[in-house]
């Protein structure tokens, strides 16, 4: 079923199916049919946001201490688990396994938020 | 308000964002554009899709042995098509590590032995290798270049990889760099 608003989903999209609005949109719309790709790309650009919005807010505060690293895990990890299962009532199974959907994009949220974290801390607080 | 003590760090970023457009720059006009890795690209979205419908159809008890035998086919068609496909991202990846060791080495030359952040949490040891390397003093939470140039590259390259659909097919990779070989049990 071709969804009326796909139309011309952007050149720079000439490999990957859907663009990040659109994923957005589809999440929004609380889709019941993900693929593969497209659940592994929606949740990775979740986790950047998560990333880069927890970073600056740990920052702003300032929180500080290496406990902070282990609470921005947990929780990033509860949204994520918290949107594919809860929300969108998927099961982890049917797309590699749970550990799966949750690595995407991990490490690089991990270094965006410590780098968020870093650079707010070090530009505001001194 | 005095210039931020750290300000260095903000031109750090901005020297590893212009070396990851550069990068991704390079490997597009290398790779990504030809009409080989195209082909390739999608021939293993295209396998493991199918590979995926069959897993689901399978999981009911009658599954018939040609199915099964397909499935092995796609299965090793897979893995030739990424084996092909990191054979040609090869290319790339040796000019790629060019531009990233003259943008290292230019870093490093700017700010030897000067802390350019400060980290909001003491590092472990292990870390403090590259967050401390080459600072003066033993404070912890003082941030070298290294590190911060790491995490600037790491994040804003894959992520870049991934808004531009350069990054590696769940399907071939989907299983990580060590992919052990699985067994077929018969």
């Amino acid at each position: 079923m071709g969804s009326a608003e796909g139309g011309k989903v952007g050149e720079k999209q000439i490999l990957d199916g859907d663009s990040i609005a659109s994923l957005f949109k589809k999440l929004a719309r609380k889709d019941a049919t993900w693929d593969r790709d497209q659940i592994g790309d929606v949740l990775h650009w979740l986790r950047q946001v998560i990333g880069l919005i927890c970073g600056i807010v740990w920052g702003l505060f300032p929180l500080t201490g290496f406990g902070w690293i282990v609470v921005f895990v947990a929780l990033s990890s509860a949204i994520v688990y918290g949107v594919y299962s809860l929300y969108l009532r998927l099961d982890g199974e049917d797309f590699g396994g749970d550990a799966r959907l949750l690595q995407e994009g991990f490490f690089a949220s991990m270094t965006l938020f410590l780098l968020g974290w870093t650079l707010v801390y070090s530009l505001i607080h001194f | 308000m005095a210039a931020a003590r750290y300000g260095d760090a903000l031109l750090i970023v901005a020297i590893s964002f212009v070396s990851a457009i550069v990068c991704e720059g390079i490997s597009w006009v290398l790779i990504y554009r030809t009409t080989n890795y195209k082909s390739l690209r999608s021939t293993i979205d295209r396998t493991q899709k199918k590979i995926d419908q069959m897993k689901l159809q399978t999981s009911t008890p009658a599954v018939t042995k040609s199915k099964s035998k397909k499935m092995d086919r796609y299965e090793v068609s897979l893995k030739e098509s990424s084996r092909d496909l990191s054979l040609s991202k090869f290319k790339s990846g040796a000019v790629v590590a060019v531009v990233l060791i003259v943008v290292f080495s230019l870093l490093s030359s700017l700010f030897e032995g000067k802390a350019v952040a400060k980290l909001p949490f003491a590092p472990i040891p292990l870390v403090q290798k590259m967050s401390h390397r080459g600072l003066p003093g033993d404070d912890a939470t003082d941030c070298a270049m290294v590190f911060l140039y790491f995490l600037c590259s790491v994040s804003i390259r894959s992520n870049l990889q991934k808004l531009l659909g350069f990054s590696p097919p769940r399907g071939a990779a989907g299983q990580g760099m060590f992919a052990i070989p699985e067994q077929k049990m018969k």
